[in-house]
């Protein structure tokens, strides 16, 4: 199943083009197109130059036929650019719809009885459940799956545990478990059970799932426009609204001049008025306002993002904080043992085998990494450890997070590892005593962010063992660029404040939040907010939930619960919690690339106004004619065709986005000014002047 | 309070409007003008009264009003374009002759003609200000060089020889006020009553040992500019600077309701004025309520002054017996003064009586500009309030706006007393005329008849409100309205001093004067070179004029360039220099006729009120629009960052861009719909004075005066009639009430708004490139929206100068 990959490419995908081309011209139906008025006034414009061409052709109109007849046919290419542009944008996120419609195919679920009472690692027989189609699950109904079941909609595991590949929605090939209760209990329909089994609550009615929310924003079909790209369309249709007015009421002026002031020369024909009118209009922007909404939502899924709005791309353009989760985002998920302290005049061999010891049956990886550098940095392989392989009687003790420690006990002998404050409480509690030599040592361990464990045998103190965080390469870096963007971020820990200042220093991050409840998240949350700032995490917890639908941006991992995913406004399919910073980028070249054509769209005007002018009034003022700066001969025709072709020329940029690299936003205004400012003003003047000169050599 | 119905809010409002209403009049309308006649009386009697010469025991005219002579015997004055006789006092106007009009050709060529009949041996080049019409058609002077070019005529005339007449010249020469304002000068009517003096042996002079050589004086030019021209320049720059944080400063505290040093007179007459009307201070409104209230205001003064020009006849103060208003014009007029346009249909001099001006006019003055401050401040608390409702309440606002321009008023006043400008209840003075003439029906005149009245005190506050309406027809041309340079200075300083300052009072209230400063250096960025092309274009004369043998380059004490339309004391640079001052801001005063000056100088006026008033701009509109430009540019600029725009940390959302789409596109609209109903219909199109494309922008130039409210205009334009009467009113209506409506509501939704705090990812707004780009949507958004319309007017009308060879400079 990896039909969502190639759907990425969308080069990839066969009659792109092809339908995009024929898609340009359904959209031509003004019901459709008035939803797009800058592009809306233009097709009024391509109709009425229709009709006076065909007047033309009779023989009666101010402007001969050939020149009339051009300027429709162009008019018309205007519209059929932009709505070209839309279409192919559109394009690429149905072909992604496809992909993911083929999963939610109707299949077969095993709705349990109502009256099924669920047994405790027990799968149900065949007659507790009845065969029924996917979509007549309702929300609440329980289903039960097995391995080589299509999940057939998203829920949450009540009871089980299995491994699910869930490659159709991330693309990753390994298959993730999948179990009752805790941070994994989500699932998602389309997904297939490799092994086990599971009964899963389903969380969502058919249409309203996880899968219906994707397919429905990449078709567009439910696109709502963003805040900002309303206000500019506002934006637009006013600037829209005074070209309007100012062709029309240029109309009176030159017949006041040509009757009153001059005495001389013809009124401007509608021709050029309307001609006129759409050089000015921005239709560069207006024409590929809509395309590059849907390609930054294509972006978005591009790299397996999911949001229930597009609202949320643009929020997180604007995110001024980032609270980012430390294990797994800003360090790699586990801590490392690195280093071995005997104390009280123990020996350091002692100690590591004692330590080996006491993690074997440790299966967490911080328990692995003693293992590891026990046989790395003083030579023990876990089997050659003091030939006790051989001691019937040694009975394992696992960790669990209630007595925080674990380790072995052979024979009489109890060898145990674990946090500092339940080893020191339990060494107490047998009448021992807590050197200062090891108060010591756990006490600059924790100062400098580490994790202290403490070693003992028949609760006596052997030493420490200095597990570290692993602050993820090349983040220091990224947050800098984020500090450069104006962004600030948080690092949530559940570690004390001593721990997590020294990783916050060692990462970089400008602030922490340490000993993190779910209370003191959400409080966080609401300080910044309330200060006025915009406010990203990602989380996968239940815990996490409350804070995830507080947030301004929420990213929920996929493989996080339910509730975590429901409150968020966007789930990452590959669960990997720097995607955040991938999002913010999104959101911020979404925007960049609105206000860029923006600026480049209005800047085009100036040179359109010289190319115009001169010509449309040459019968009455001839004097105007040293404003025709570029000598040009097809003045208006050259104008026009310029105007419709900028937007064919802008679609690759309106799809891809403007460049963006991280910078203040100073630096990113200046370049962009030059870019987009200048550059527009410089633009056309070059580009009409090409195309008068083609026009001179293709009709003389 | 949101929930309250219109109905109920008009209800709470009425009684505090017109309470209100009613003192401020009392204040400003008797209280005000009648302390400084008293003042003026005391201090300045003469000066006050006309500044009436009394020669050899008898009044002989006044030193501020020019006569008429046309016995080669005496000196010549400029020409006059009064009717039915030249330098008919009570008919201020200017000729308002478009430059490339044949008729002004035709006129200067006559005068050549009779300069030469008078004189046929002289063949020198004729000063330009001989020839041209002044500005008020009273102007008193000539440049010191039309003095020394008329001497050998005189000299001839009289049997004296030359050298006497210099002498006699050089005595009589004004110079620069205070040794930089001005031009130098000579006052005719005091020279030819020298010259009859010494014919009759009242006096004597030490006669010049030889012809008269003048010094070059004049041709130190700096980029183009007359040395003393630069001087003048730069000491406005000066003063302006030194005043903006004393009257910035000043502005907020009293807004803030903290202590100033006019704490002990202001606050008991604020007290007083509050309490009366039954406002409580600290009784905040929300926008919709700020709305209704400034509403409900501006629609009593409307209605007051337009029933007070019906019945002025029946009313006390109406020494020259003028009769009562026809009712468009009437309405025209009220709407005009209170939008703080002063667009003026009406002739000072014989269409409204002193109380019209006084309580009515003068008062609309106070009250538009404190309209227009009071809604600027509630914009302000739209940003620097977190997360509120309410904007402030308009009352108090409106009150301490008044408390801020009457004591700035009252100084101006005085000043403006000292200088000449008449502060009296008396009727007109008449006059002898030294040399009687025939007026056009043949008829001999023998008198002149001097307007007076309660001029300083109205003509402070029009300036300082940037009201603009004159109390004479030919407003701060008129010598009785703007006597001499220094007080043509102190009235431009007056015009932007609360717009410059207010940008002061911005920043602080929002808490960073930086930003306050960004939008002024942003507003100076487009004033600087706007104000350049306008010195260019008038310095550079009219090339009609060299074929005819007139001399308009810098010489020897001779205001160059284009003198058609403008007052000697002041030449060509301080005119153009006052008109785009008064174009730039809402003021609409005039101390040059617009639509004499070169096509060039009167593009730099259109452009001017087209940019919406935003550079310096109406006291308090000029800042708001100003603000609602900073909202486009920051929006768009903010999309260029990647991040919703804010400004000033408040999120500027769709409904926020909504309404200042809407607040941009209005006032092009009104401007470019009224000038095309205007030229397609004949009652439009009769009111053209000047032929050509020049006539077209009579126009435009009215429409955008009128929907920017500014109020100047190219006069010729016969503006009292049916139509543009009420068209013209119906777009100051709009172009101000529409737009303040809006920017209550902005406010009202900005208020509610937290603020971002500012960091790396936000754009920093008083940094120089986003002041450029400020600038530069301004420009472009003005230009787009009326580069055709122009193209059509002053544009085509200069490259048509350009094309007959006539090459400009």
């Amino acid at each position: 199943m990896s039909d969502l990959r190639q759907a990425k490419n969308p080069h990839a995908v066969p009659g792109l083009y092809r339908r995009a081309l024929i898609d340009a011209f359904w959209k031509l139906n003004p019901r459709t197109l008035v939803h797009n008025p800058v592009m809306f006034t233009v097709e009024i414009g391509s109709v009425i130059t229709t009709l006076l061409w065909l007047r033309a052709l009779t023989g009666q109109s101010e402007e001969p036929a050939g020149f009339i007849g051009a300027i429709s046919a162009w008019l018309w290419f205007t519209v059929l650019f932009a709505n070209f542009a839309e279409a192919l944008a559109e394009g690429r996120g149905k072909a992604q719809a496809e992909a993911l419609r083929r999963m939610r195919q109707d299949t077969i679920a095993k709705r349990l009885d109502n009256r099924y009472a669920i047994q405790k690692g027990k799968s149900p027989e065949p007659t507790d459940y009845q065969n029924v189609s996917s979509s007549t699950l309702r929300k609440g109904d329980l289903f039960y799956v097995q391995a080589d079941d299509t999940i057939p909609v998203d829920g949450e595991v009540i009871e089980g545990i299995a491994s699910v590949n869930e490659s159709a929605i991330t693309g990753e090939s390994a298959p993730v478990i999948r179990e009752s209760g805790g941070d994994r209990s989500a699932v998602t329909g389309g997904t297939v059970i490799l092994s086990d089994w599971l009964i899963v609550r389903v969380s969502a009615n058919p249409g309203e799932g996880f899968l219906d929310h994707m397919i429905s924003l990449v078709e567009g079909a439910k696109r709502q426009k963003t805040p900002n790209e309303i206000a500019l369309s506002l934006l637009l249709i006013g600037i829209t609204a005074i070209f309007v007015v100012v062709s029309a009421t240029l109309w009176a002026f030159s017949q006041y001049s040509v009757q009153t002031a001059a005495g001389i020369g013809t009124v401007i024909s509608v021709t050029v008025l309307i001609s006129l009118f759409v050089c000015l209009a921005p239709t560069t922007i207006g024409g590929l306002l809509s395309a590059i909404g849907i390609a930054g939502m294509d972006r978005l899924i591009q790299r397996n993002v999911i949001t229930t709005s597009g609202r949320a791309i643009e929020a997180a353009g604007d995110v001024d904080i980032l609270l980012l989760d430390k294990t797994g985002t800003i360090t790699l998920g586990n801590r490392q043992a690195v280093e071995l302290i005997p104390v009280d005049g123990t020996d350091i061999m002692n100690l590591a085998e004692t330590a080996q010891l006491a993690s074997l049956a440790d299966e967490t990886p911080e328990g692995r990494s003693i293992v590891v550098l026990a046989k790395e940095k003083y030579g023990l392989r876990g089997r050659s450890v003091g030939g006790t392989e051989t001691a019937p009687e040694m009975q394992f003790i696992p960790f669990s997070s209630h007595t925080r420690m674990s380790g072995v006990d052979q024979g009489d002998v109890r060898i145990r590892k674990g946090a500092a404050d339940v080893m020191f409480a339990t060494i107490l509690a047998h009448g021992g005593t807590i050197s200062d030599q090891l108060k010591g040592e756990v006490d600059r361990i924790a100062r400098a962010g580490g994790t202290p464990l403490v070693v003992t045998r028949d609760e006596q103190a052997l030493g420490v063992v200095y597990l570290k965080d692993i602050v993820k390469g090349g983040i220091r870096e990224r947050f800098a660029q984020l500090r450069k963007m104006g962004i600030k971020t948080v690092m949530i820990t559940g570690d004390n404040r001593l721990t997590a200042a020294t990783i916050a220093a060692e990462a970089g991050v400008d602030d922490f939040l340490a000993e993190a409840t779910p209370e003191s998240k959400l409080k966080l949350i609401r300080e910044y907010q309330s200060g006025g700032r915009m406010v990203a995490m990602t989380g996968d917890g239940t815990n996490d939930a409350p804070a995830l639908a507080q947030a301004d941006v929420a990213v929920a991992m996929n493989t996080g619960t339910q509730p975590a995913r429901e409150a968020a406004n966007m789930v990452d399919l590959d669960s990997n919690p720097t995607k955040l910073l991938e999002i913010v980028e999104i959101g911020k070249q979404l925007l960049m690339t609105r206000g860029a054509l923006t600026t480049f769209s209005i800047a085009n005007d100036i040179a359109k106004y010289f190319a115009i002018i001169p010509v449309a009034f040459a019968s009455t003022y001839p004097s105007l004619g040293v404003l025709n700066i570029l000598q040009l001969q097809h003045g208006i025709l050259s104008a026009v065709i310029f105007n419709a072709v900028i937007i064919v020329a802008l679609i690759p940029l309106a799809l891809h986005g403007v460049k963006y690299r991280p910078m203040s936003a100073d630096d990113a205004f200046r370049n962009n000014i030059v870019i987009y400012g200048i550059g527009g003003v410089i633009a056309p003047f070059i580009g009409i002047k090409i195309i008068d000169m083609l026009l001179i050599f293709m009709c003389g | 309070m949101t929930t309250e119905t219109l109905r109920s809010m008009i209800r709470k409002q009425v009684k505090p409007a017109l309470v209100i209403f009613f003192l401020i009049t009392l204040l400003t309308g008797i209280f005000y003008p009648v302390l400084i006649t008293g003042i003026a009386q005391l201090v300045f009697p003469s000066q006050a009264n006309g500044s009436l010469i009394v020669h050899d025991g008898a009044i002989a005219g006044s030193a501020l009003i020019g006569q008429p002579f046309t016995s080669p015997a005496y000196f010549w004055g400029r020409p006059s374009a009064t009717t039915p006789f030249p330098d008919n006092a009570g008919s201020s106007t200017g000729s308002n002759l478009g430059p490339t009009n044949p008729a002004l050709a035709d006129a200067v060529k006559a005068r050549v003609t009779a300069l030469h009949a008078a004189d046929p041996t002289n063949t020198r080049p004729i000063p330009v200000d001989l020839v041209t019409a002044s500005a008020s058609g009273l102007d008193p002077d000539i440049s010191v060089a039309a003095a020394y070019y008329q001497v050998p005529r005189v000299a001839r005339e009289r049997n004296m020889s030359e050298q006497v007449i210099d002498a006699l010249v050089a005595q009589q020469i004004v110079h620069r006020q205070f040794g930089i304002f001005g031009e130098p000068r000579v006052n005719v009517l005091s020279l030819n009553l020298a010259i009859d003096d010494l014919s009759a042996g009242r006096i004597t002079v030490t006669p010049f040992a030889s012809t008269f050589t003048p010094a070059p004086e004049y041709t130190t030019l700096f980029f183009g500019i007359p040395i003393m021209d630069w001087v003048q320049l730069i000491l406005f720059a000066v003063v302006i600077a030194a005043l903006i944080i004393p009257v910035g400063g000043f502005m907020v505290k009293v807004y803030t309701g903290e202590r100033t040093f006019l704490s002990p007179v202001l606050e008991p007459i604020e007290r007083w004025l509050l309490t009366t009307s039954g406002v409580s201070a600290d009784e905040e409104m929300d926008w919709k309520m700020f709305a209704v209230a400034t509403m409900i205001f501006s629609l009593i003064g409307i209605t007051f002054v337009f029933i007070l020009q019906e019945v002025q006849q029946f009313l006390p103060l109406n020494p020259a017996a003028i009769g009562s208003v026809s009712w468009d014009l009437s309405l025209n007029t009220a709407i005009s003064f209170a939008t703080n346009t002063n667009w003026q249909a009406y002739a000072g001099e014989t269409g409204v009586s002193y109380l019209t001006q006084m309580v009515g006019l003068a008062v609309q003055n106070f009250m538009s500009a404190a309209v227009g401050m009071a809604v600027l401040i509630a914009f302000i608390y739209g940003f620097s309030r977190r997360s509120g409702t309410t904007i402030g309440n308009f009352w108090v606002l409106l009150v301490r706006s008044v408390m801020i321009l009457l004591p700035i008023s009252f100084i101006i006043a005085l000043v403006l007393v000292s200088q000449g400008t008449v502060q009296t209840f008396g009727g007109p003075v008449t006059v002898p005329l030294l040399n009687p003439v025939n007026d056009s029906s043949g008829n001999l005149v023998t008198t002149q008849t001097i307007p007076l009245g309660p001029a300083a005190s109205q003509i402070a506050i029009k300036h300082l409100g940037t009201n603009g309406g004159g109390f004479f027809n030919a407003n701060s041309a008129h010598p009785l309205e703007n006597p001499t340079p220094f007080s043509n200075f102190v009235e431009m300083l007056a015009i932007v001093l609360i717009g410059i300052a207010l940008c002061f009072t911005f920043g602080k209230m929002i808490g960073s004067v930086r930003k306050g400063i960004a939008i002024l250096i942003a507003m100076t960025l487009i004033f600087v070179p706007l104000l350049g092309l306008a010195i260019w274009s008038e310095l550079g004369g009219n090339p009609a004029f060299t074929p005819l043998g007139i001399n308009q380059s810098s010489i020897y004490s001779q205001p160059s360039g284009n003198m058609e339309g403008k007052e000697v004391r002041f030449g060509p640079v301080q005119s153009a220099f006052f008109s785009v001052v008064t174009t730039v801001t809402s003021c609409g005063a005039v101390n040059s006729m617009h639509d004499s000056f070169m096509p060039l100088g009167g593009f730099v006026q259109m452009v001017d009120i087209q940019l919406g008033e935003v550079v310096y701009g109406g006291v308090g509109s000029g800042l708001y629009c100003m603000l609602v430009f900073v909202i486009i540019a920051m929006f768009i600029a903010g999309l260029m960052v990647g991040r919703t725009p804010e400004l000033y940390g408040k999120k500027i959302e769709p409904y926020e861009m909504k309404l200042s789409t809407i607040h941009i596109i209005i006032p092009i609209f009104l401007i470019l719909i009224g000038t095309a109903i205007a030229v397609l219909i004949d009652p439009g199109k009769a009111a053209v004075f000047n032929p050509g494309p020049h006539g077209f922008s009579e126009i435009l130039y009215a429409f955008s005066s009128v929907s920017q409210n500014n109020g100047s205009a190219f006069a010729g334009l016969s503006a009292n009639s049916l139509f543009y009467n009420i068209s013209t009113a119906i777009a100051m209506f709009i172009g101000r009430y529409v737009i303040i409506v809006i920017t209550l509501a902005l406010a009202g939704a900005f208020v509610v708004k937290k603020i971002v705090p500012e960091g790396e990812g936000t754009l920093r707004d008083h940094r120089p490139l986003f002041i450029i780009w400020l600038v530069f949507v301004i420009v472009v958004v003005v230009a787009l929206s009326f580069a055709p319309a122009l193209a059509l007017g002053p544009i085509v009308e200069h490259l048509n100068i350009v094309a007959g060879g006539l090459i400009h400079v």
